[in-house]
C-alpha cells in the first residue's frame, strides 16, 4: 500500500470533481421499481421483443378498461442470466398473446420489470424466477 | 527452453490463455486450494464465514446488499458520508443513470463483484484471472510478489491487484480504482478507494467464499465491507455480455 502525500483537495474542488463523476451504467431496481405496491399484471399482444444485455425489452399492446389499446414496455433480466434459466432471442414473437407479471416502474409510466411470462396456454416462458433476482 | 519462451510470450499477448495455461497440473501450486471455476452468485443471505468475519477491521459495517438486494434513495446502509459524499448522493438523479451515454458505462470491481452474475477463475502460481460476466469486465490479480504500481498510474474500473496467500485464503489488495458507484443509488467511491477481498472455498469445496471490504478517505468516514457467496457450476462458462446502450431508449416517454 503507498502512502504518497498530496495535498487535500478543497471541498468545492471535489464537489466540482463529482460533478463530472460519471452516473452508473445500470440503474437501480430499487430507485426505479416500486416493489412497495407488489406485483402487477398485464395481458397483451406482442409487437417487439428485443433480447439484449443490460436488459431485454418487451413491447406488447394491452387493452385498457376503457377498450383503448395502450402500449406496456416490460423490461426483463440481463439476457445472459435468462439464457441459464431457457430463454433465447425469439421465446416471444410479434403477434404472441403473453401474461406479464412484474413490478411497474415508480413514475407510474406503463413500464415494469418482469419477474415472470406466461403463454396464452398458461405455459410459462423459461424457468420463472423463485425470488426477486432482479438486475 | 523455446516452450517456456512461447509462454512467456503468451502470457503479454493473452492474459487469459496465460492463466488457463497456468493452472495446468504442471503450474499448479499444490499448497493452496484451487480457485478455479465456474461460480455462479448464489442468492438469498451470504454466508458469514467465521474466519472471514474475523479478519473484518474493528468499526466496519456490514452492507446488506449482496446480489439482487439494492438499497434506496438516501440509504447506505450503515455508510458514514463525508460532505463531499453526501452533497454529491443528495444531487444525484437517477434519470442520468438512463441515457444513451451512460447505459453500458461500466462499475468498478466494487460494485461488479456482488452482482447477481457468474464469474470464472482461473488460478496460477504468477496470477489469478477473474472473469466477471458482468460488463465483460476481467480482472488481473498478480501474486508473484510485486508490489503496486507506481503513484499516478493508469485508473482503470478493475484497478491494480496484486493477492498473496493466508492459509487457504486469497488476500487481494486493490488500488487504484477509477471513480465508480458503492451502493447504485447515488453513493460513488473516489480514485483513494483501497479495497481488501478475502476468497476462500467452503469445506465441501462447493461455495467460494469472500469479504470485500474498502475505505475511501475522500468519501466514506467509516469502512464497508460485503459477504459475496458464489456456487460453484460445473460444465458453464462466462458469456459475453456485449452491452447494448440503445436499451436507455426505452425510459423516453
Amino acid at each position: 500500500m503507498k502512502t504518497g502525500m498530496k495535498k487535500p483537495l478543497s471541498f468545492a474542488a471535489m464537489l466540482g470533481m463529482l460533478a463530472t463523476m460519471p452516473a452508473l451504467a445500470h440503474h437501480s431496481f430499487a430507485v426505479f421499481f416500486d416493489n412497495e405496491q407488489g406485483v402487477v399484471s398485464v395481458r397483451g399482444v406482442v409487437t417487439e421483443f428485443n433480447f439484449k444485455n443490460p436488459h431485454g425489452i418487451i413491447r406488447l399492446n394491452v387493452k385498457g378498461k376503457d377498450g383503448a389499446m395502450q402500449e406496456w414496455k416490460a423490461e426483463t433480466n440481463s439476457p445472459s442470466i435468462l439464457e441459464r434459466r431457457g430463454w433465447k432471442k425469439d421465446s416471444i414473437k410479434p403477434g404472441d398473446e403473453i401474461v406479464v407479471e412484474g413490478w411497474r416502474a415508480r413514475d407510474g409510466a406503463n413500464y415494469m420489470r418482469m419477474r415472470k411470462v406466461t403463454r396464452a396456454d398458461g405455459s410459462p416462458v423459461g424457468v420463472p424466477f423463485e425470488s426477486m433476482e432482479v438486475r | 527452453m523455446n516452450t517456456l519462451r512461447l509462454n512467456a510470450r503468451g502470457c503479454v499477448l493473452a492474459i487469459l490463455a496465460c492463466a488457463a495455461w497456468s493452472q495446468s497440473p504442471l503450474a499448479a501450486e499444490a499448497a493452496h486450494p484451487n480457485l478455479s471455476g465456474f461460480w455462479m452468485l448464489a442468492s438469498g443471505k451470504p454466508v458469514e464465514d467465521p474466519a472471514l468475519k474475523a479478519k473484518i477491521s474493528p468499526g466496519t459495517v456490514i452492507l446488506a446488499d449482496t446480489g439482487a438486494v439494492e438499497f434506496g434513495i438516501g440509504d447506505f446502509g450503515g455508510l458514514k458520508l463525508t460532505p463531499v459524499a453526501a452533497a454529491a448522493a443528495k444531487s444525484w438523479d437517477s434519470k442520468d443513470d438512463m441515457s444513451v451515454a451512460n447505459a453500458c458505462r461500466i462499475p468498478s470491481i466494487i460494485y461488479a463483484m456482488q452482482g447477481p452474475f457468474p464469474i470464472e477463475i482461473f488460478q496460477g502460481t504468477q496470477m489469478t484471472v477473474i472473469r466477471l460476466e458482468y460488463f465483460d469486465m476481467a480482472r488481473v490479480i498478480f501474486t508473484d510478489g510485486r508490489k503496486h504500481q507506481a503513484e499516478g498510474g493508469p485508473m482503470t474500473k478493475t484497478g491494480d491487484s496484486i493477492g498473496h496467500w493466508e492459509g487457504d485464503t486469497l488476500v487481494v489488495d486493490t488500488m487504484h480504482v477509477k471513480e465508480a458507484t458503492i451502493t447504485n443509488n447515488g453513493l460513488s467511491h473516489s480514485d483513494k478507494v483501497h479495497v481488501v477481498e478475502r476468497f476462500k472455498l467452503s469445506a465441501d469445496g462447493k461455495k467460494l467464499l469472500a469479504t470485500q471490504e474498502f475505505d475511501d478517505p475522500e468519501m466514506l468516514l467509516n469502512k464497508g465491507v460485503r459477504f459475496i457467496t458464489w456456487n460453484r457450476v460445473e460444465g458453464d462458462h462466462v458469456h459475453a455480455y456485449d452491452c447494448d446502450p440503445s436499451f436507455a431508449e426505452n425510459y423516453a416517454k
